[in-house]
Parts: C-alpha cells; structure tokens; sequence
C-alpha cells in the first residue's frame, strides 16, 4: 500500500500513543486506589493502636459524668452499668477509633 | 525485611526523562520512513512494548524457577508481577499492532501471518495465568502451581519467537533483522532510546506494583498483630474480608 498522506496517518499514529497512554493512566489510577485504601487501614490500624496504649475506662464514670447528678436518685438503669451489647453490641464501648 | 520503595523515586523520574526525550526523538528528530511515510512512527512504541513484554515473561519464568529452587514467596511475587505488567504491555501490542496494521494493510487483523497469531497465543496462554492462579486456594501449592506455569510458559515464548523468525512472513515485517537492525542511524538511536524508556517504565511499574504489595502485606500483619487479644479488652479490628 501507498503511505498515507500526513493528515489520515497521523490519526493513527495519535490513537496508538493515546491509547498507550491511557493505559497507563488507567493503571497508575488503579495504583492510587489501592495506596488510598492501604492509607485508609494504616490510619485506622494506629488508632486502634493509640487506644490499645491508653486503654479508656469502660466502667463507672466518674461523678457529673453525663450530667448525672449523684445527689438525685436515679430513675432507670445506668447505661454505664448495663452489658456492652445492650448499648449496642460486644465492646460498643471502646469500638470505632477516630479517623485522622 | 525488603524495602520496595527505595529508589522509586530516582527510578520514576529517570523514566519520565527518558520517555520525553523518546517521545521528543520520535516526532521531532527520526526521520520519516520512505516506504511508510508518518505512519512508521507506531514502529518506536509497538516494538519495543513488544520486545519488553516478551523478555518481562522470561523474567517472570526465572524468577519462578528461584521460588521453585528456594521455595522463598517473595520470588513468587516477583514472578507474578513481571508477568502482571508484561500482560499489561501485551494489551498495548496488541492494540498498537492492530492500529498500525490498519494503516499500513488495511486490516486491523491477518490471521494468516504468523507473528501476529504467535503474539495472541502467547498473549492468551498468560491470560489464562490469573485464573489458573487464583483458582488455588492453598497459598503454598497456589505460588508453586503458578512458578511451573511461569517457568513452562517462559520457556515457550522463546521458542515460539525461534518459530516466527524461521517461518516466511507474510506481511508483517522482521525487524532487528540485520545487525544494526536495518535502520538508517538516525532512526535506530531514537529506537534505542524509546526501547530503553519503554524498559525503564517495565521495572519502575514492576517497581510500584512491588512496593504497594508490599506495604498491603504489612497491613495484613499489622492488622492480625493488633487484632490479637489484648490484654485488656476484646478485639477492636474487623475480620479480613476476602
């Protein structure tokens, strides 16, 4: 075949080095995905281990705590003294650390 | 432990250098070709792609014979991710190829020339890799499984490439046929150029898919780490999903 004048070819020489490019941003994208994803777990896994170091109390706060006043006898149970899972599953009470 | 991430950056940056100044020859000094006309600058991006993601399968084919003499994973991982990105630089032959074989005869594909059909069959043996792979469970036999497919199909490309260059091209031109590869020298340094940025973007990506696979591993042991009972409390880490 006869070369192609400048203008037909020169579509096909920009759709191969386009396409070569976007296939490389497509990967390096796909890349920046995952390093967010495994950014996200590290955050998440220095929290928990934060928290591991300087565990919370999990039993009686201290009095005034919740504005309860210790003065006034109480009318229901104490959500502090009530099993984890009632307030909202096994260790509620210390699950969920703060994201950076 | 083995650090992935050093000299990613160098390592990067020298590939970024080294494709604009490919690009820069390509368009700006190698001169067009008298036969083809413009259309011959696809050769500087669809050769080398194919050259690199050949050799990246021989490469991913030794380092499984390392995991297979050593019975170490990291060789594995090495293995598989030469033949991840070689298949990624595949997809690009193969489209490249087919653009360019439009141009130039008028069909985006010719079943009847051997180097294409050779490509795609390489191409789709190594397809077949990942579900071969991942269809193991056990991570012991599924490294091992996976380092004899590699080592099998890295011995097949060269021979598969020895069986090309014997049999009578029909249209598809043998390259690199001659020792200076036929090209006037103008043409065959941006060639050498573009192959060497095209190699440099092979082990950088091969580079980064390493060192992020790295870092999710120690994630992983960090997470069974933590989630380990405490002293103190209950678990606070969500299983592994997957």
């Amino acid at each position: 075949m006869p070369a192609l004048p400048l203008g037909e070819a020169g579509r096909y020489v920009a759709a191969a080095y386009i396409v070569f490019l976007v296939l490389i941003v497509v990967y390096v994208a796909i890349m920046a995905a995952k390093l967010q994803r495994i950014e996200r777990e590290l955050r998440e896994l220095a929290g928990f281990a934060e928290t591991r170091q300087n565990p919370v109390p999990t039993g009686r706060p201290a009095a005034g705590v919740r504005g309860v006043d210790p003065t006034q006898p109480q009318t229901g149970p104490d959500p502090n003294l009530a099993p984890p899972e009632a307030v909202g599953g096994p260790g509620a009470t210390t699950r969920g650390a703060p994201d950076v | 432990m083995t650090s992935f991430g050093f000299g990613l950056k160098t390592l990067s940056t020298a590939t970024v250098v080294t494709l604009t100044a490919a690009l820069c020859l390509v368009f700006f000094y190698a001169p067009l070709d008298a036969n083809q006309g413009f259309i011959q600058k696809i050769f500087y991006l669809h050769v080398p792609l194919a050259m690199t993601a050949l050799t990246g399968y021989i490469v991913g084919g030794l380092l499984a014979i390392a995991h297979l003499r050593t019975g170490e994973r990291r060789w594995d991982a090495y293995s598989y991710v030469s033949i991840h990105i070689s298949v990624i630089f595949s997809v690009a032959v193969l489209i490249t190829g087919s653009i360019w074989a439009k141009a130039s005869w008028g069909h985006w594909w010719v079943w009847e020339e051997p180097t294409l059909v050779s490509f795609l069959i390489v191409f789709l043996l190594y397809a077949t890799y990942y579900p071969f792979r991942y269809a193991i469970e056990d991570p012991e036999r599924q490294a091992r499984y996976a380092s004899v497919f590699a080592v099998t199909a890295g011995a097949f490309v060269p021979l598969n490439f020895l069986a090309v260059r014997l049999t009578p091209s029909l249209v598809h031109p043998r390259v690199l046929a001659t020792a200076n590869g036929g090209l006037p020298n103008s043409m065959l340094l941006t060639f050498l150029v573009c192959l060497a940025a095209i190699v440099l973007l092979w082990i950088t990506l091969v580079k980064f898919e390493l060192t992020a696979k790295s870092a999710s591993g120690q994630v992983k042991r960090l997470r069974r780490a933590l989630d380990a009972p405490a002293p103190n409390g209950p678990s606070r880490v969500a299983p592994e999903v997957g």
